[in-house]
Order: structure tokens, then sequence, then C-alpha cells
């Protein structure tokens, strides 16, 4: 087992922030990042794994050879397919049980589940073409749609180092001046997020990360990037503080260039992103330093991130259940928030224990 | 406002003999008193666009009965039913309605999402189906007033009108005070902002009682709408529209469906 480092530190510090967003209505989701700056824990989580992609291929004396870089990434697409798959169907089941349990069919509409029940025909092929996808479940078609793309990545950065940024960008700009997104099916509507904006994200994460790269001279400016993302974080704080967004429909055309949106990760939620990394780049080791266990904890959570993303999902899920009948106090929060976090950690042993029993 | 006469003028000339007096009559079974189908606020933005003759751009938006459970296929959502009510009611007139409701949407989502969508979509018209799901996620109502109110000054100041459609009368939920507080912030937020808000709870409930055993509205589950409660919620929204467009020629005319009184407070239970 890989020791704590700072990558698996914040994917874990993604994870819980994610989890804690996911419980619509807990107090402690006011005090999540997405309230202090304009980008939020799924850009983090995005970039970072666009970062741990170049460790994966560079990171060794050989860089790996492309046929196995593309087998490398393409059954991680696979396991993360199947992971939504297995994740839509325990989510499905928990809120149909939540209805069966509250009596109360109602609960059969939360997380845009509905479709499942009143139109199973389709949505059981909607859930497979990832074009039918719950709310808080969307996250990983995303993923798998920019995993999957990814070797177009480790491609294009053989060929030029500037490569994957420059057609990274140019289809970045095109969604945004066109504002295509993929369709939703059977449910009327789009992907909440757009993977041909997002994965702009990932590929920042993957240039930022080469050592050796086009973007590797920015390392010798550390100490005044480090300014400039100071200056970019505390406007963040001064905008969400405020509750403050550009007025779309006062925007001039191309409007999704100026907006501070979600699905189409705009510039202004990249830009807060990149100031985050400018200020926050090395403060990984101050708390391994100072605060080990903090430092050990968050990096467990983000060593096995897609098992603890996956249970913290059905656990926020429930959570939502939870609040329903015990109503929304802070003693239930706490309560949620607490419980959150120990099946978090438990999720992340038992995987742990597995590779290790296996191992020996 | 000067151009008033001639949208009435337009509206006259373009309305059917029924409609001639207010909006189309409702099928039997939707029959309820104008007071439970709507509030009275006016719909400047789109009269004005009428008056013009272009296509009317509407967005339905919201939670649950948005997406149209319950309705046996996609042409009879509200939507899709509620685009045929208004090209009759109003004829000439072209309307265009782009269906974006997710189920089991808090309001919070919604309004995070409906600035991209109104920035890309540039409605006249905002179909707002909201509250049922923040009452059962236990959003705080104070937290989710402040939502509301906030969309909806954002919106007014985008020239867009509004048409709030309340949380759904479900049996379940008769004593629920949260539910009723949720509602209740609804009813304040529509009468701060003064926008038209399609009291659906009142609307079903009235039907419920009056016609029991013998009207469906809802499916076997006793909670999702069936094709029937899906046209009485487009009819009924339909009604309040058009009543609404309406408003100004008579200075609220009594005794007329869909010209109703303030918003009356929530009785909870029975």
């Amino acid at each position: 087992m890989r020791g704590p480092n700072e990558i698996d530190f914040w994917r874990g510090f993604a994870l819980l922030t994610i989890f804690i967003d996911h419980v619509p209505g807990l107090f402690y989701e006011n005090y999540t990042m997405r309230h202090f700056g304009l980008s939020d824990a799924a850009e983090l989580f995005v970039f970072l794994a666009g970062w741990s992609m170049r460790l994966l291929m560079d990171n060794r004396k050989e860089p790996m050879p492309l046929p196995s870089a593309i087998m490398r990434l393409e059954t991680r697409a696979l396991t993360i397919f199947f992971a939504q798959l297995i994740i839509t169907q325990m989510a499905l089941a928990l809120t149909a049980a939540g209805a069966l349990w509250l009596e109360n069919p109602l609960f059969l509409e939360w997380n845009n589940a509905s479709a499942a029940f009143e139109a199973p025909i389709e949505t059981q092929v909607g859930i497979v073409l990832l074009s039918h996808q719950m709310g808080f479940f969307d996250i990983l078609p995303l993923y798998v749609v920019i995993i999957a793309g990814s070797p177009l990545c480790v491609i294009s950065d053989r060929i030029w180092k500037w490569l994957p940024l420059v057609l990274s960008l140019a289809l970045y700009a095109v969604i945004l001046v066109t504002g295509v997104n993929l369709p939703t099916w059977p449910v009327e509507g789009r992907w909440y997020f757009n993977p041909f904006a997002w994965q702009l994200v990932f590929v920042l994460g993957y240039m930022l990360a080469d050592a050796r790269g086009p973007l590797s001279a920015l390392r010798a400016h550390r100490t005044s990037l480090r300014w400039l993302g100071l200056l970019g974080v505390a406007a963040g704080v001064v905008l969400a503080v405020a509750d403050y967004s550009p007025d779309p429909v006062l925007l001039p055309e191309p409007k999704l260039f100026f907006m501070f949106d979600k699905t189409f990760a705009t510039p202004a939620r990249i830009l807060h992103l990149l100031a985050l990394v400018a200020l926050f780049n090395g403060a990984f080791a101050i708390v391994e330093e100072r605060i080990r266990p903090v430092a050990r904890f968050f990096s467990m959570l983000g060593r096995n991130s897609l098992h603890v993303f996956c249970i913290g999902s059905l656990f926020a899920l429930g959570s939502q259940f939870g609040r329903f009948m015990l109503g929304g106090s802070i003693l239930v929060d706490t309560m949620v928030l607490l419980m959150g976090i120990i099946t978090m950690v438990v999720t992340a042993w038992i995987v742990e224990w597995r590779v290790r029993s296996r191992a020996s | 406002m000067r151009s008033f006469a001639a949208i009435i003028a337009l509206l006259a000339a373009s309305l059917s003999a029924s409609a001639q007096t207010g909006p189309p009559p409702l099928s039997p079974q939707c029959e309820a008193p104008g007071a439970d189908i709507s509030t009275v606020a006016p719909l400047p933005h789109l009269a004005r666009k009428l008056e013009k003759g272009g296509k009317v751009r509407i967005l339905a938006i919201g939670s649950s009965s948005t997406y149209g459970i319950g309705a046996t296929s996609h042409r009879k959502t509200y939507p899709a039913q509620l685009r045929g009510i208004l090209e009759k009611s109003l004829q000439g007139a072209e309307a265009l309605i782009v269906n974006r409701g997710v189920s089991g949407e808090v309001a919070q989502t919604t309004a995070d999402r409906l600035r991209t969508e109104v920035a890309l979509e540039k409605p006249d018209v905002v179909l707002w189906q909201l509250g049922t799901n923040d009452a059962l996620a236990r959003v705080p109502p104070q937290d989710f007033e402040r939502t509301v109110i906030s969309t909806l000054e954002w919106l007014k100041s985008a020239n867009i009108d509004v048409v709030l459609v309340g949380l759904q009368y479900t049996p379940q939920f008769a004593r629920d005070q949260n539910y009723f507080a949720i509602r209740e912030a609804l009813l304040r937020a529509a009468a701060a902002e003064n926008v038209l808000y399609v009291r659906r709870y009142d609307a079903m409930q009235f039907i419920a009682r009056n016609n029991p055993g013998k009207v469906e509205l809802m499916t076997n589950d006793g909670l999702h709408l069936n094709d029937m409660g899906y046209q009485c919620m487009a009819e009924h929204i339909a009604h309040a529209v058009i009543a609404n467009l309406f408003v100004r020629k008579k200075d609220l005319p009594k005794g007329e469906p869909g010209a109703a009184e303030p918003p009356k407070p929530a009785a909870p239970g029975k």
C-alpha cells in the first residue's frame, strides 16, 4: 500500500466534500468549498484524475508502451462503467425500498429515479447507454467518457507535447460557442456534466503534472504563482460569499465563456481551480508534518477513491431518507456526517485488507 | 400601458367565441373554482410577445411532473398538453415548449440549472414546478423561500414571466407540518414577487373531494398523476396563463374562473 501522498490526500478531501454535498439540506453542506469559491470538489477530482494519469504513464524509468497504456486506460474506463451500473442499480433499489418502507411513492421520484419505475423499458436501455443518470450519480458517466477518451491524450502527447492541450482547448472552445452537450434519454434533457467541456479540466491536470513538459517551466515560479493563486482564491471567496455570478442574460455571446456554469465547466470555474492549485500545492507536506492523522485519513480515502465514492454516494442517498424520517436537526446532520465518514473509512479499510491479504 | 388595447384587440380577434369572455372552458372532470386554480398576476412579457405575433418560447423546468411520470406516453406530459391548449386558445400563436424537468429535484438544484437554461434557450415564460421535493428532503423552509425569491427576482430583471406550479395534493401529507411550511413559503414568495402561482394542491384537493371515486387523477399508487391528472394540470396552467393575460382588461372581474382572490392561507389537515 502506498503511503500518504499529495494526490491521494486531495482526492480524499474531494471525496468527503462530494459526500457532504450529496445530502441536500445537510447543515454541513453550507461549509463545503463550493460556498467559498467558484469551483468545487468535482473539478478537483477530475483534475487529479488527469494528474494521476500522467504519473501512471510517465513516472517510471521508461514511459509506458502505448499498447499497454491504451489497454490500461480502456479497462479502467470499463471498470468505472461497471461501477456506475452497479451503483445505479443499488440506488434504484434503495429508492424503491425507501418508498416501500415509508409507504410513500413520492420517493420514487427522487434524484431523477422516476423514469426507471414509470418507463422501465426505455430506462433500462438508458442506464446502460449512460443516457439515464440519477441525480448525484452523474459524475461517473463523465469519468467513463473522459477515461475512455484519454488514450487520445497520451497519443497526442507523444506526437507533440503541446498537442493534448491544443486539441483540448479547441474542443472546449467549440463546445462553449455552440452549447453542444450530450442528450439524456428517456428523460428529455442534457448531461449534467458535459464531458466535452470537462475534458479540459482533466487535460490540465495531465499537462501540469508533467515534470518535463511544456508547462513544467511554471514550477520555477512557484512562489510568485502562489501569490497569484492567493489573489484568485480570495476573489473566489468574495464572489461566492456575496453570492455573485454574472447575469447570463446581460452577457455578450458566446455567453458560456463568461458564465459561472458547472455543466460546461466554464472558464471562471477553471481559473478558480487553477488558483486553488497554485495556492495549495505543497500544502500537503505541512499537513503531513503537523497533523499526520489527517494526512493519513484523507490519503486512505483517496487511495481507494472508486470504492469510497460508490459507497459514499449510496450512503448519501440513504441519508436523504434518514433525514426525511428523523428531520433535519443539527444532531441528525452530525450523525449523518460521522456515520458517513466511518462508512467511507471502513470501505477503504476493507478494500486494503483484501489487497493486503492477497499479497501475503 | 399603451399597448394594452392592442393586445386585447389581438386576443379578442384570435380567440374562439367561448374564449372571448376569458380562458377556454375546462373539461368537466377538471372543473375547479378559479380561486383554487391560481392566484392573479400579470404576464406582461408574454402579452407583449403575443402582440408582436412571434413564437412564444416556454421553458418548463422543475421536479417530478415536468417529466411526466405516470403518463402513458411522452406526448401526454403536461408541457406537451399545455402547448396544444395554448395554441388552440390563442389562435395564430405558436408555442415552443422546452422541457427540462428532472424528477425529484430540489429547488436549489433547479435554480442553479435555470440560469444556464434561460441563457441558452431564451424563453419568454418559465414554468417552474417546485416544492414537493424540498418538503421531502427537509430543506429548511426559509432556505427554500430565499432560493425561490432570488430566482424570481433574477427572472424578473431578465424580463421573463414566471408561472410557479405548486406542490401536489397527496392524502399522505395532509397533516405533514413540513409540507405545509414549504407550501406557505412558496405562496409567500409568489405573493411577494407578484408572480402567477398555480395552486395545484388546492385544485387537486377540490377535484379529489368533489368527485370521490369518480375521477382518478392519480395512478394507482395514489400519487403520480395519470394522464387525466396531467390533462387537468395542463388545463389549469393554460387557464391561469390565459386568464391572466386578461387580468387588466376587466380589472380583476369577479366570478370569472381564473381571476382569483389573493393567496389564501393554507389550512393543514381536514
